[in-house]
């Protein structure tokens, strides 16, 4: 039943175009709502921390966090099991880049790995988190990487002691949330005192969350980048 | 809070089997016993009400999520329990690193998660897990067609789960949350409205690619046939069943009836029509799945309270049957090296005793034969639906049971049989025993008093000769296959299909 | 509401992004469709309550009106899962290139046919 290629594409263009009609149909004028945002009124002084954002997925959701957390540290995993094996690059010593390329990195990998520490620490009051200020680290590292040579960053950040730092984090993170629920304690951030809102000492245990993340997803960010440039493959 | 206790408990073991590469048997175990355990009370908490729900940090429910443990999360904890405890001793020769013990237990840790969800972005992030360590396990060996297989799957599942989120976006715009309870609340004049139903149709085509109807998920054979035999009852007996409770949920908070017994029936006799001629053990038992995923729906789809038990306890003994077809399958591959049925009869007298005893076990349970764990289920869901056309349907979707594994029988005639190994037979005796003992298993999640009304000789009549005409059936059928095309599987049709059944169901729902 | 709002540029940038993933046949741009996808339903979770008139929700005194922060938590969780399939999907395909010296999907899927029947 091999299908013609014109065929193949107008079903295509077809089916797709319904299925987005009944996408934006669902998505119809729906009138104002008259609930008011539950979160808005009670986030602040709840967590302490002045970012709503921030206060919901590490305080209210911070279930759901800790799944996204361990599908990103699966993931750096199976990166790395899978790629571990492969054929390693022959030319690992500099990242094939422009002279241009490499002295633009070498100006630019610190601040940005200071941009990325400031995000993870002041993820609570303004917008950044343990997330993105990982990834901004873990590619400010890349951009390092790119200046100094993969080979010398790589042996300084030495294999076993990375996975240490990455596993130890999410190891703590568990515990930090498994501990208060066996104990019956409640609310997750109760660990440590709110502070005032809008200082870099508040927000209880989000602080320590974020920090907590950040480190995980930097290293995890980097493994997978080193990973990457390690064992470029061919076609 | 002990709930919650379930999944976080795994996945601290799952790092800690990381860290302690030596000891990933050993703690394995423990967890299980530690899940035994928190089963247990909760088994004992559930005798006085319907459900336990607690929202996690304490907050409200409109704020923070919550969690919620009735009769379908034991039920399923049981089976995963029973399973868990299979597989790890099905495992037990084999050195596997710590890696694979960190999937094994992050895929239980989402399991439990999964029961115990309430909360439509909850079941996103959970469903996205297993997503991703089913298809890490799938690759596990690193064969290209695994790898392939694993692709094709992550590829479907990602897409699947975007369709998903528009349909949780969808309900946030008209309803302002997204927890069950709260839904159920704010949905009761809205039932039927266009916008529902678009949203309802979308979540239900991105779970369904997860959960193995027929027409979405179109990466199952390849996956389950190319994965190593563990990995395959896990992902067909727990794996697929979590899209099942999944729908189950949703089911009860947005009316869907109309889809779930369109997709059930689809998916019910396409997926025997496909198993009746695939000769691949595994790629059959792996079609097979998809048929009974149609039955299980059917009953989700009745709707009435009884259908919802007969689906769960079809879900937990198919579990429980097809996780011991799987492992059956590995070792009879093992030992007669061949994939195809066929040269696995002409070589039976490699295949050890246990092996044999298990295979036949599984195959009567499945053909629904009583009083094993498929006959029970079946005449609790028979029994609810009134409509004579599905009772038609769900008789044939029986008959295309045993119509497919009536080429198993040649494998029951005993002859000298070598002893396997130790392991392996310890293994296969606790899901046996479990499969023959389910009527009293099932007495934790089902009260007793329904089963003893629903079961009767008639239906153990009805079952048996269900079987006879089935073995007839397949001496008469097996020698005119039908044209069945096989280019559905591709990536690219596959997604054409999901999108052509999306659109379709759509129609369906609108124009009724 | 408008016309043209995130949403509905959502929705026609999944509708691209799904018909990339059907008709291209290389395994790269493939997953850059996937990629679209994933970013065209964080588009809509994000404008579900996009106004002119709202601050973002970072508090900064009662009595203002800010938007609604709860997708925006969702969508956190969404990116960063997306971009871990995603990079698990490349080193798939770079597995696979490198075993099949070519980034066809057709062609590696007719190999790995051919290679099952043997």
């Amino acid at each position: 039943m091999r299908t013609s290629k014109l065929a193949q594409t107008t079903a295509a263009l077809v089916l797709v175009a319904c299925a987005c009609a009944i996408i934006a149909f669902g998505f119809s004028y729906r009138g104002p709502l008259d609930r008011p945002n539950p979160y808005l009124s009670r986030a602040t002084t709840d967590t302490g921390a002045t970012n709503l954002v921030a206060g919901i997925y590490l305080d209210y959701r911070l279930y759901d966090s800790l799944f996204e957390l361990l599908v990103f540290s699966v993931a750096v995993l199976g990166v790395r099991f899978y790629l571990g094996t492969t054929r390693q690059s022959p030319n690992t010593k500099a990242i094939p880049e422009s002279q241009a390329v490499r002295a633009s990195a070498d100006l630019l990998f610190s601040p940005i790995l200071l941009i990325g520490v400031y995000l993870i620490l002041f993820g609570h009051l303004s917008p950044g988190g343990g997330f993105s200020g990982g990834a901004v680290a873990g590619t400010g590292l890349l951009l390092c990487a790119v200046a100094l040579g993969a080979e010398t960053v790589a042996r300084r950040f030495h294999s076993t002691q990375l996975e240490l730092f990455e596993w130890g984090a999410l190891f703590v993170v568990l515990l930090l949330v498994l501990i208060p629920l066996i104990f019956g304690l409640s609310p997750f951030t109760d660990l440590l005192p709110r502070g005032a809102p809008g200082e870099l000492l508040s927000g209880g245990t989000l602080l320590i969350y974020n920090v907590l993340i950040g480190i995980k997803v930097f290293v995890g960010t980097w493994v997978v980048i080193s990973t990457f440039i390690r064992h470029r493959g061919e076609i | 809070m002990s709930i919650a206790l379930l999944p976080l408990f795994h996945f601290l073991f799952g790092v800690a089997s990381l860290i302690w590469k030596k000891g990933g048997k050993r703690l394995f175990y423990l967890a299980l016993v530690i899940d035994s355990a928190i089963i247990a009370s909760l088994a004992q908490h559930l005798l006085h009400q319907t459900s336990i729900s607690i929202v996690l940090g304490g907050w409200g429910r409109d704020i923070g999520i919550e969690l919620v443990a009735d009769r379908v999360t034991l039920a399923f904890s049981i089976l995963a329990v029973l399973l868990g405890f299979a597989v790890v001793t099905y495992l037990w020769r084999d050195h596997l690193r710590g890696y694979f013990h960190l999937l094994l237990h992050l895929l239980f840790g989402s399991v439990f998660a999964m029961l115990v969800a309430h909360d439509l972005f909850n079941i996103y992030v959970v469903m996205e897990l297993l997503t991703l360590v089913s298809s890490l396990l799938i690759g596990y060996r690193r064969k290209p067609q695994q790898i392939w297989a694993s692709l094709n799957y992550l590829m479907l599942a990602a897409l699947g789960m975007g369709v998903y989120l528009f349909g949780v976006a969808i309900i946030y715009y008209h309803t302002g949350t997204i927890n069950m309870t709260l839904l159920a609340d704010r949905l009761v004049g809205a039932q039927g409205q266009g916008w529902l139903i678009a949203a309802a149709i979308l979540l239900v085509a991105g779970i369904a690619i997860k959960a193995g109807i027929f027409v979405f998920s179109l990466w199952l054979p390849a996956a389950h046939a190319t994965a190593h035999s563990a990995v395959s009852a896990l992902l067909s007996g727990l794996v697929i069943k979590m899209g099942i409770v999944a729908l189950l949920r949703l089911s009860l908070v947005i009316d869907m009836q109309l889809p779930l017994l369109v997709l059930g029936a689809v998916t019910g006799l396409l997926g025997a029509l496909y198993a009746a001629y695939t000769y691949d053990l595994k790629r059959m038992l792996a079609f097979h799945t998809m048929s009974q995923v149609g039955y299980m729906l059917i009953g989700i789809g009745v709707g009435s309270e009884l259908a919802i038990i007969g689906s769960v306890a079809y879900a937990v003994g198919h579990g429980l049957f097809k996780g011991l077809l799987f492992l059956t399958s590995g070792e009879v591959v093992r030992t007669t090296g061949s994939k195809l049925i066929p040269e696995q009869i002409s070589l039976r007298e490699h295949i050890p005793r246990a092996t044999r005893v298990a295979l036949t076990i599984g195959t009567l349970a499945i053909m629904g034969a009583p009083p094993l764990a498929g006959f029970c289920a079946k005449c609790l869901i028979a029994e609810e639906s009134a409509a004579l056309l599905l009772q038609v349907l769900l008789g044939v979707i029986s008959l295309g049971t045993v119509v497919s594994f009536a080429k198993l029988l040649p494998f029951f005639v005993y002859h000298r049989a070598p002893v396997g190994p130790r392991p392996i037979t310890i293994s296969f005796s606790i899901l046996g025993m479990a499969i023959v003992g389910f009527l009293p298993l099932s007495f934790s999640f089902v009260p007793r008093s329904q089963w003893m009304a629903e079961l009767n000789p008639y239906q153990a009549a009805e079952g048996m000769a269900i079987i006879a005409i089935g073995i007839i059936t397949y001496r008469l059928i097996r020698k005119h296959p039908p044209a069945l095309s096989q280019h559905i599987f591709r990536l690219e049709e596959a997604i054409l299909v999901i999108l052509a059944a999306l659109i379709g169901l759509f129609a369906l729902h609108v124009a009724f | 509401m408008e016309m043209i709002n995130g949403v509905t540029v959502a929705v026609v940038l999944f509708g691209i992004g799904l018909l990339g993933l059907i008709i291209r046949r290389d395994l790269v741009i493939k997953l850059l469709a996937l990629g679209l996808v994933d970013s065209s339903v964080t588009l809509a979770l994000v404008s579900l309550d996009a106004r002119q008139d709202a601050l973002t929700p970072i508090w900064q005194g009662a009595g203002l009106a800010y938007v609604d922060p709860l997708p925006h938590a969702l969508v956190l969780a969404a990116i960063v899962i997306n971009f871990a399939l995603l990079a698990l999907a490349l080193v798939f395909v770079m597995l696979l290139v490198e075993r099949y010296h070519t980034t066809d999907s057709h062609r590696i899927a007719h190999e790995i046919g051919r290679e099952t029947e043997e």
